[in-house]
């Protein structure tokens, strides 16, 4: 079955928000939603250390990310399996995250041959 | 929630951890680093919903929010370290209490203790007399409980900007007073003592009132409801933390007789339908048999001494209601009773309206029309809807249909919560369009 990716970018101003006992509600959503049948995996991606590098006039830069000062941080990602983009979308939509930021549906692509 | 529906952490848990761990970093680092501690709860709480899903609930989340909270502020600490010489003494005292707050398992006694012990501390600097008293309650929420901002808004239907900007002055002003972080000294304490009292009992009543249901079919649940029963239950375990220790008194003991005892019709408070449903015409079989039975243990604890306080009266006329098994063997007289000497300590007009109905119970409605006479004159009563709703009533069982009409309207004029609304206009509707 074609495996999935939910590629999850944190508004972490509204997520911040919230009082401890919202906090602890969205928590328990969240813990749900990844013992659900489908969910492959997930992985949270460490938001206090990254870099990015990139290629300018021939010479590679190296700059601290994640883009802290951008609103919309990619913070996790799951894998999800489904028959179709469809299928992993309408499997997705009732996600915690949504309240959250957004979520990027992408299909990871099966090894050639 | 797992597959068969439990909660994956104790209910409460955050909430619950956020006082602890705000009063424990609080009472370490001093109130000018308030918002500090703040800071760093809401941050562990933040790390916590987004890890946790994903990598697994640690064996103790008590001790991993007390643990990335007290990171997260000696990292601060260390920042300022090179402008702020007291940070590096600071961060040398965290690290030497820590051993108390995080790394301790959460349910060894003297760490429990410990806890108790800070978070009395940061309830008596919350009520202290200097905040004005709205900024007391709020601060006590917030900081204490551990409600949000949003959620003490809709508790007493203010503008959350409104709440915020209490929550910021009054903090300003805990800074600026420089308000120290411990019990009051014992000259102080009656006086100090009543304030906490005062407070809890603010938040039991902000969590007590009526709100509105609108839009929402009976079965479901109204997070607005549901929130405030929280509020209640909270302001009673923070009556019964302050008579667990060695300050109570008395009054503390009656009026957590008193929230008990009236937080156990919350239930019985509202029927299938979502309608409001006067206390002599609830089904007592829905009323909380544990908090009544806490209620009188408490009540009865509490008249075991000589002092007699505005809260022993008000726990009586509850343990009253609650006593008779049903609504016809009410001891109306003995509650009138009660009133009358509540009426005599405190003069306050609402206690007055509520007098006047017990009034007609007892003496019949005519008596019940002479005692409502004066308070219309009442100016803190003024756009205050019982009185008008209590005139009302009055006046239909005097047969005076016009004027209980119109007294009704005057009543759905006030602001008032939809089910007390549809109430009035219920009774209204048996006048007949009169």
């Amino acid at each position: 079955m074609p495996h999935y990716m939910l590629l999850l970018h944190d508004d972490r101003a509204s997520l911040a928000r919230l009082g401890p006992e919202e906090m602890q509600r969205a928590l328990e959503k969240y813990v749900a939603w990844r013992k659900k049948p489908f969910v492959v995996d997930g992985r949270r991606l460490n938001e206090q250390t990254g870099k990015v590098m990139q290629k300018r006039n021939g010479s590679v830069t190296v700059t601290d990310g994640p883009y802290t000062e951008s609103r919309e941080v990619l913070g996790g990602y799951y894998t999800i399996e489904a028959v179709n983009l469809d299928e992993a979308l309408q499997l997705s939509l009732d996600h915690p995250h949504v309240d959250f930021g957004s979520i990027e549906i992408r299909e990871v692509m099966p090894p050639a041959g | 929630m797992d597959e068969s529906g439990s909660p994956v952490l104790l209910e409460h848990l955050f909430r619950r951890q956020a006082g602890r761990i705000v009063a424990c970093l609080a009472v370490l680092l001093g109130t000018g680093h308030l918002q500090l501690a703040e800071d760093a709860v809401q941050e562990a709480m933040l790390g916590a919903a987004q890890l946790w899903p994903l990598h697994g609930v640690p064996a103790s989340p008590e001790a991993w929010l007390f643990r990335v909270a007290h990171n997260h502020v000696v990292s601060a600490l260390r920042r300022r370290a090179s402008f702020e010489r007291r940070s590096e003494a600071l961060i040398a005292a965290l690290e030497a209490r820590t051993a108390h707050c995080g790394r301790v398992p959460p349910d060894e006694l003297d760490t429990e203790q410990h806890l108790r012990d800070d978070e009395l501390r940061m309830i008596f600097m919350c009520c202290h007399p200097s905040l004005a008293v709205e900024a007391r309650v709020a601060l006590s929420l917030k900081l204490v409980a551990g409600f949000s901002v949003g959620e003490i808004a809709r508790i007493f239907m203010t503008a959350e900007e409104t709440i915020a900007q209490r929550l910021v002055r009054a903090k300003r002003s805990i800074r600026e007073q420089a308000l120290p972080l411990c019990m009051p000294p014992s000259a102080e304490l009656p006086a100090r003592l009543d304030s906490v009292l005062l407070v809890i009992y603010l938040m039991f009543s902000g969590g007590y009132a009526v709100r509105g249901v609108e839009g929402l079919a009976p079965e479901q649940v109204c997070p607005e409801q549901v929130c405030s029963e929280e509020v209640c239950l909270e302001a009673l375990r923070l009556g019964r933390l302050v008579c667990a220790s060695s300050i109570s008194a008395p009054r503390a003991e009656a009026l957590v007789a008193l929230m008990a005892l009236q937080a156990a019709r919350l239930p019985a408070r509202v029927d299938a339908a979502g309608n409001l449903v006067l206390l002599e015409d609830q089904d007592r079989g829905r009323w909380d048999r544990d908090l009544i039975d806490l209620g009188f243990r408490y009540f009865d604890h509490s008249i075991a001494g000589e002092e007699v306080s505005e809260w022993h009266v008000q726990a009586a006329i509850a343990a009253t209601y609650a006593r008779a098994e049903k609504a016809e063997s009410i001891d109306w007289p003995a509650i009138l009773e009660h009133y009358d000497h509540l009426l005599e300590r405190t003069g306050s007009p609402v206690v007055a309206l509520n007098r006047a109905v017990v009034v007609s119970k007892v003496h019949g409605p005519d008596a019940a029309l002479r005692a409502l006479a004066p308070l219309a004159k009442e100016s803190s009563l003024r756009g205050y809807h019982l009185l008008p709703a209590v005139q009302g009533r009055v006046f239909a069982q005097l047969g005076r249909v016009h004027e209980a009409a119109a007294a009704y309207r005057a009543a759905l004029e006030c602001a008032c919560a939809e089910p007390e609304r549809r109430f009035l206009a219920a009774r209204l509707a048996e006048l007949g369009g009169a």
